[in-house]
């Protein structure tokens, strides 16, 4: 019995990996959304646009990564239910992407959905 | 008196192997419960930089998306449209399990989105994406 302890104990060091990645929460748009919409105007969406080149538009103005939170804090004092949705283009970088949920959260902007153009 | 000294020697040789057996049993209890069965990507890729990632336990399938658009997933390459039966197959083993992306930073946000869509028809509703948590330094 020794023995077989021995072989599992040394089996599950073996095995055990200790790796842990931290990770962004984010969603996809759902096909039937237009059916569960919201439609008060204040609860809309903050819609924010990565075009190819990597620039970023909110609200129809492009403005600098770092200034994607001001932006997003600036819309959600006065839609404060409002979640963000990121409509990005195929080939726009994902740091890019991760750069504006990132800047989102921090916001404390919780329901952020992720969406591409077609 | 010398036979009171040699008493307690007659009877059991060598050491005693109780304390022994109780410390390996505790250490097997810990590497058992401590082992998650993480599927690993196998391949390392330059990951975004984010303030507010978080970990998460249940995140134990990794798929990778290199800057070129290949798909890595349990240290070996795959094909986009084996993906969703993979996905199937781990969701059934483990149904608890969500998946993590690890994306390379110059990777096409296009490609992101048909993997999470992928994965969600697959059976995993739960996907997230992999950061690097950039208030921790290099």
């Amino acid at each position: 019995m020794l023995d077989f302890v021995t072989n599992l104990l040394i089996f599950f060091i073996i095995t055990a990996v200790f790796v842990k990645e931290v990770s962004l929460e984010v969603s996809r748009p759902r096909g039937e959304m237009t059916n569960e919409q919201d439609n008060d105007p204040r609860n809309a969406a903050i819609p924010i646009s990565v075009l190819q080149d990597g620039t970023i538009w909110v609200d129809n103005r492009e403005v600098d990564v770092r200034a994607v939170r001001a932006n997003v804090e600036r819309i959600k004092a006065v839609r404060p239910k409002a979640g963000v949705l990121i409509v990005a283009d195929q080939n726009a970088p994902t740091g890019i992407v991760v750069d504006v949920i990132d800047a989102s959260r921090l916001a404390h902007v919780n329901n952020i959905t992720f969406s591409t153009g077609q | 008196m010398q036979s009171r000294r040699h008493a307690p020697e007659s009877d059991d040789h060598g050491i005693d192997l109780a304390p022994m057996l109780d410390f390996m049993t505790n250490l097997l209890i810990f590497f058992i419960i401590t082992t998650s069965f993480v599927k690993e990507a196998g391949i390392t890729v330059l990951k975004p930089k984010a303030m507010t990632p978080e970990a998460r336990d249940n995140g134990n399938i990794m798929i990778a998306i290199t800057e070129n658009g290949d798909l890595w997933m349990d240290r070996q390459q795959v094909d986009f449209r084996r993906m969703r039966s993979i996905v199937e197959r781990l969701a059934i083993e483990r149904p608890d399990d969500s998946v993590v992306i690890l994306a390379d930073k110059a990777s096409k946000a296009g490609m992101v989105a048909r993997v999470m869509d992928e994965v969600k028809l697959g059976g995993i509703s739960e996907v997230y994406i992999a950061a690097d948590n950039a208030s921790e330094g290099e």
